[in-house]
């Protein structure tokens, strides 16, 4: 397995740890999510590029429209708490109502 | 023969020329209220005429003049039937209608219309004379509703006034109720009789007679404001007092009992009807003397005053004394009518003040006023040898000792007890102690248009129940003997209701304030009847409707059933089975210790 894989394996851990470990803004989690859509790009790309696996030349762009989507959903969810509480403070969100 | 029925034509005809001369513009005249009422004056001493010759001669007409149409086997005429009821009642008709008028030019002096006002009134008086000399169904049904269109007219005259118009609707309305019972009783006649000639109805022999004479009791109920179909008498009060005077009191309300009177043949074999009639006239006479003990408005109380002696009538018709009962109508026409005008002198006098807790000591400030007011007072609850003690007094003893319903005796001697009372009431708050009206008002009745109209009231109120009883030819044979304590019963009833209210209303100057208690509630709103039908009734179909178009239709079926309740139940269950409370770092963390825990053990486990 080359080198490189193990490069970006690594770099979509650090972005899942970030993900995972915040301390109070819920942006940072979303920055981190994009953090991994970008590592598994990458990773997606080399592997189809490598191996000329030309049947998934189209994978990568799906995973990026995907990305994007979500992207905006996380955007959208960040926005209505911010427009609710004025601050993105995750702390905020320790009450469900429906 | 020939003067007979050419001085009942004369008069009626007389009273319809200012009328017809619409067209010259007589009306537009300032002294057409006096043109009015001189004619009335002349249409009455012509109309004595005839009522002399019947009383001298017995001699009874039927005019029958133009044949109108034949429908199949129907046919309809125009006839004046001119009986005893008709040629007796037509004379006190017109002189009080000529008292009256002579009185509404001084009360409406300042009115603008007043033309148009005595148009009104003696339309009024028109319609009430096709009334009472009608031979047939139809010309009775002519004046029936002539009477209840000019009361609406007349009740809503200052239309300005929402509770006028209110009054007036509520007339109608109450008084179309009774019409059904009048259609029903003409349907029933046209189906089995052939005919709505009273000749014919009379000389045939029927079998089963309860459903007209119902009809015709529903009819009389409307009208005379009986039990059930009475609030509008109170609420007629809205109108100028020489309306409550001339229909309310003497003319319009007696229609009913009229009508219950011209069908006596009928209703002398049929015990059922007699004792509905009963019944009724018992219920309302006692009810309405019950409200009228603690209303405080002084035209309130007189509306129920006729109220009760119109049910005190209707008793009469139901032990079977029709007569009496007529007799009762002519000789009450005159101290009603006499009332309500004291009661229109002292509202004038003192500024349209009607409330009677407002009025006090007029008795040395209106004189004759007070006179007439006593007099009519007296007159009213029996007193004897005045004008109300011939027939009130004899209507008492027939009924103490005819064989009749022992519960509608003794609520019609509780309410001739009432009666003294309430009057009592009446004369104490108006006419006695200190004044508690505004110092700065001008009290005169100086006038001589309302002097003369009031005496010649107060002189009929006297006198006319003697000459009446006097002239007129005896139809049934009163009961003779009796034991003393029945004799004496209406006397000593009166007497104690005068007594008790005297006291109670003595000792009230020095009481504490006291919350009114239960029957004094009844007894003020009126036995809460006008409420519950007035309001119940529409709200319950009101409301009934808007649930049914918006709430059912619209919100229901539209709006509920599908989208609002899908979004709800989901909510609902998303909160019931969902425990979460928001921890996110927490659940992260747990996350990413699992997933560390997890490579450790999955790699290294050897």
């Amino acid at each position: 397995m080359p080198v490189v894989y193990v490069n970006i394996f690594l770099a979509f851990i650090v972005s899942l740890v970030g993900l995972l470990i915040y301390r109070s803004h819920l942006m940072s989690s979303l920055l981190c999510l994009e953090g991994m859509m970008l590592s598994l790009f990458v990773m997606l790309t080399v592997t189809v590029l490598n191996n000329h696996f030309t049947l998934a030349n189209m994978a990568p762009i799906i995973l990026l429209v995907f990305a994007a989507c979500e992207a905006a959903l996380g955007l959208s969810l960040l926005v209505m708490v911010s427009n609710t509480y004025g601050t993105d403070y995750v702390q905020n969100l320790n009450l469900l109502q429906c | 023969m020939n003067l007979f029925t050419s001085s009942i034509i004369m008069t009626l005809l007389m009273l319809t020329m200012p009328i017809i001369l619409t067209s010259a513009s007589t009306h537009k005249n300032k002294s057409y209220p006096q043109y009015v009422k001189t004619t009335v004056s002349y249409a009455f001493m012509i109309s004595t005429i005839p009522m002399v010759m019947f009383l001298y001669s017995g001699q009874e007409v039927i005019i029958s003049n133009w044949h109108w149409m034949t429908i199949q086997t129907l046919k309809l005429t125009l006839s004046f039937k001119l009986d005893y009821f008709s040629v007796i009642f037509m004379p006190v008709a017109l002189f009080v209608t000529w008292s009256i008028m002579e009185f509404s030019i001084w009360y409406m002096h300042t009115d603008l219309n007043i033309n148009h006002f005595f148009k009104y009134l003696l339309m009024f008086l028109i319609t009430m004379m096709i009334l009472v000399t009608a031979n047939n169904l139809l010309q009775l049904f002519i004046g029936w509703e002539g009477v209840g269109i000019m009361s609406f007219l007349l009740i809503g005259w200052w239309y300005g006034r929402a509770d006028a118009n209110t009054a007036a609707l509520q007339a109608v309305l109450y008084n179309r109720i009774g019409d059904v019972g009048f259609i029903m009783a003409m349907a029933w006649f046209l189906l089995n009789t052939n005919a709505w000639d009273f000749q014919q109805i009379f000389a045939i022999e029927h079998e089963n007679l309860n459903i007209p004479l119902a009809g015709l009791l529903l009819a009389a109920t409307g009208k005379s404001a009986q039990f059930g179909l009475h609030p509008w008498l109170p609420s007629a009060m809205e109108g100028p007092t020489p309306v409550s005077a001339l229909l309310h009191s003497s003319t319009m309300v007696v229609a009913g009992v009229f009508l219950l009177i011209r069908f006596y043949p009928l209703m002398e074999h049929n015990k059922t009807i007699q004792t509905a009639t009963l019944c009724l006239g018992a219920m309302t006479t006692l009810f309405t003397a019950a409200c009228a003990l603690t209303q405080n408005d002084i035209k309130k109380i007189i509306a129920f005053s006729t109220s009760s002696q119109l049910g005190l009538m209707i008793v009469t018709i139901g032990i079977n004394q029709p007569h009496l009962a007529f007799l009762h109508i002519c000789t009450h026409a005159f101290f009603k009518a006499m009332l309500f005008m004291c009661s229109g002198s002292i509202i004038h006098s003192l500024n349209d003040e009607q409330d009677i807790r407002k009025m006090g000591g007029l008795f040395k400030a209106l004189p004759l006023t007070t006179t007439a007011l006593i007099i009519g007072v007296l007159a009213l609850t029996g007193m004897p040898f005045l004008t109300g003690f011939y027939s009130k007094d004899l209507i008492i003893e027939t009924a103490n000792t005819s064989y009749t319903n022992a519960w509608a005796l003794l609520t019609t001697l509780v309410a001739t007890s009432m009666t003294a009372a309430y009057s009592t009431r009446i004369v104490f708050f108006v006419l006695l102690g200190q004044p508690r009206f505004n110092p700065v008002i001008i009290i005169n009745e100086n006038n001589p248009l309302l002097i003369n109209s009031i005496k010649r009231l107060l002189l009929g109120s006297i006198f006319a129940g003697y000459l009446i009883f006097h002239n007129i030819t005896p139809t049934t044979i009163p009961q003779m003997t009796m034991p003393c304590y029945l004799k004496m019963m209406a006397l000593a009833v009166t007497m104690l209701g005068f007594i008790l209210a005297l006291e109670l209303n003595s000792t009230t100057q020095t009481l504490k304030l006291d919350y009114p208690q239960n029957p004094f509630k009844f007894s003020i709103q009126l036995g809460y009847f006008p409420i519950i039908i007035h309001r119940l009734l529409p709200m319950m179909s009101l409301s009934m409707s808007q649930k049914m178009a918006s709430m059912l239709l619209d919100m229901t079926w539209l709006e509920n059933v599908l989208p609002k309740s899908i979004s709800y139940f989901q909510m609902k269950s998303s909160i019931t089975v969902s425990n979460q409370k928001g921890l996110i770092k927490l659940y992260f963390l747990s996350f990413m210790i699992t997933l560390i825990l997890s490579f450790f053990v999955l790699n290294f486990h050897e």
